[in-house]
């Protein structure tokens, strides 16, 4: 089991606190490839940010293959992220005034290696995107579709328990979406286990398994 | 630590016009901050070479006016100094008084060759007036003991007027006419402004004749250290002239000391304050320039908001943030700080060559102390200026990784 969420609840504080997960029970096992689905302010954002380690929970227990995460300091949860978790965005997040090859290697640095075994792992990453002839070129040098290739390096590089990716396609025209979906496809048949979170119904069918979120909660 | 710094060079080579006009701030606040140094530093030279050539340790003692009633003596008298205070000075007060000299000199007296003449008359002096006057002996020697001893006719003159007696000729050893009597020219000095021509006090003693009534009398000091040693020995001056020509020791008018080891302390205090304010003024010029790297630094954190997110998504602890703020702060003081050092040093020296020497201004330039001294400032400031903006950074939450620009 990679993911193992008891009873989780959160809510925002304000005038009127808002409840935006009530009492979710989760579980994704090793090798899976499963979307989140939901409508804007279902909740699926806020879940995201739990299962990415970017934002906590008030209540109820989430496991992240075998750690608990739970009040956690800044520089603990900087770790998990770092050694497990690869994450993709929507808007690739890439470093602007970084190329390709240094993008990738970025999560590395954060773990102290070495810049020359950096790059040479950064480039490994690359090729497998097919992006190696790309290494030396600026994210604003890229097509989206490249971007993200680069972005899912980066989030491989340090072999992350699960890949979690925020709308991967959201930027993306419809056939780089397809050819950035078979990319996630090939991954999941490697083994990797990846959580993709989408409104988008054309994703969510090339997922293995759809869990769909509404106010709050779990439906199917 | 060189990712580091490729990082930093990245993001500052990402804004130039800001990263200058910001830089300009710090360079302009530095080179304020050189140049007043530099030229704070003439001054305390030139001061200092000013008191060099004049004998520091010295006081000149002037006859003044009793004012308060001495064993039987009425208030209200005249203190003459007399020709035989000279040698109860030095004998009574060995522990602070080195030597002593005094002046008699006449105003009027022309001194002529048959070539051309000088008024301003003559100075009857000891050997030691050539330390206390700073005087340097440019050709022969100064009167010495033997000429105070035989009363001789001999005479040394300044530069300029040995010049205009005798022109080309080499006056050591020639004879210039003083009043009705010939003297031999023994010594030619070199000096500022002081331009008196100089002959034994015993020889100028017989030539006015009478009277032992002497109008000021200088002496040498030793012992002094600071200003309470230097108390001490104008006290002990008083006392040993008050037994000697009747006046209470507490009779601050009864004589007028002029003690210029006093007036060397004053003005190295007075000297330390111009070095002080200098400092403090180029500081606060620089807070002008640090305000703005840190104000940059703040917008800079503010723009970088999701980039930090991200960096903080994908595994930076918050210290790594923190070190790259600070570290980008001192690098844009240090780097502009030294554009700035080295166009003040230039600047230093080019005063320094279009003001040339003069008395009160001397070689303004900044040594390798101060140099390394503003280095440490630059830094320290630089650390400072981006002290705040990195706090704010830390409170950038990696959630904000996931908010579309």
């Amino acid at each position: 089991m990679i993911i193992e969420l008891k009873d989780v609840n959160k809510s925002y504080p304000g005038v009127v606190p808002l409840h935006v997960l009530k009492d979710i029970n989760l579980s994704i096992d090793r090798g899976e490839l499963v979307s989140i689905m939901g409508a804007s302010g279902s909740g699926k954002s806020t879940l995201l940010n739990i299962l990415g380690i970017l934002d906590n929970y008030d209540s109820g227990e989430y496991r992240l293959d075998g750690n608990l995460i739970k009040n956690l300091s800044e520089n603990k949860a900087a770790d998990l992220r770092n050694y497990l978790i690869g994450f993709v965005f929507q808007s690739f997040n890439l470093i602007n005034y970084k190329n390709a090859l240094e993008n990738v290697a970025l999560p590395l640095f954060y773990r102290g290696i070495s810049r020359k075994k950096r790059n040479i792992l950064a480039m490994e990453q690359l090729d497998r995107m097919g992006m190696k002839d790309r290494a030396t070129h600026l994210p604003g040098e890229l097509s989206g579709g490249q971007k993200q290739r680069v972005a899912i390096a980066r989030a491989l590089i340090t072999n992350p328990s699960l890949l979690l990716a925020d709308e991967p396609t959201g930027a993306l025209d419809s056939k780089t979406s397809r050819e950035v979906m078979q990319v996630f496809r090939d991954l999941n048949a490697e083994g990797r286990t990846i959580v993709i979170v989408t409104h988008d119904p054309g994703v969510g069918e090339q997922t293995n398994r759809i869990i769909r979120i509404s106010d709050g909660r779990i439906v199917s | 630590m060189i990712d580091l710094l490729n990082e930093i060079l990245a993001t500052l080579r990402h804004n130039k016009l800001r990263t200058a006009l910001t830089g300009f701030a710090v360079s302009w606040g530095i080179f304020l901050l050189i140049v007043l140094l530099s030229v704070s530093r003439g001054l305390v030279n030139g001061m200092e070479s000013m008191f060099g050539k004049r004998d520091t340790e010295s006081m000149t003692i002037y006859g003044g006016w009793a004012n308060k009633p001495y064993h039987g003596l009425k208030e209200d008298r005249p203190i003459e100094l007399r020709d035989k205070s000279i040698e109860v000075l030095t004998v009574q007060n060995p522990e602070y008084i080195r030597d002593a000299s005094a002046n008699l000199s006449s105003d009027s007296t022309v001194i002529s060759t048959s070539k051309d003449y000088i008024t301003g008359g003559y100075q009857g002096v000891y050997p030691s007036t050539q330390r206390f006057e700073g005087l340097t002996i440019a050709e022969g020697r100064f009167i010495n003991d033997s000429d105070i001893r035989e009363g001789r006719k001999v005479i040394v003159l300044h530069k300029n007027n040995a010049d205009m007696l005798f022109g080309r000729e080499y006056p050591i050893g020639k004879q210039v006419r003083v009043g009705d009597l010939s003297f031999t020219v023994v010594g030619i000095y070199d000096h500022e402004w002081q331009k008196a021509s100089y002959i034994p006090f015993s020889t100028a003693r017989n030539m006015s004749g009478g009277s032992d009534r002497l109008r000021r009398i200088t002496v040498g000091l030793r012992n002094v250290k600071d200003q309470q040693s230097s108390d001490k020995a104008e006290r002990s001056v008083r006392e040993t002239l008050g037994r000697q020509l009747q006046f209470d020791p507490d009779d601050e008018s009864a004589l007028w000391l002029w003690n210029r080891f006093s007036d060397y302390l004053r003005t190295s205090s007075a000297m330390g304050a111009i070095g002080l304010a200098v400092w403090v003024i180029g500081l606060l010029t620089m807070l002008s320039g640090i305000v703005g790297v840190s104000n940059i630094m703040f917008v800079s954190v503010r723009e970088r908001t999701h980039e930090i997110g991200v960096k903080r998504a994908i595994g930076a602890r918050p210290l790594s943030i923190l070190k790259q703020i600070i570290l980008e702060s001192v690098a844009i003081t240090t780097i502009f700080g030294y554009v700035g050092i080295v166009a003040g040093v230039i600047t230093s020296q080019v005063i320094s060559h279009y003001v040339g020497e003069s008395d009160f201004f001397k070689n303004p330039t900044v040594d390798i102390a101060i140099a390394i001294q503003v280095t440490f400032v630059l830094i320290l400031a630089g650390a400072f200026a981006g002290l705040f903006p990195a706090l704010k950074s830390l409170k950038i939450k990696p959630v904000e990784a996931l908010r579309d620009e």
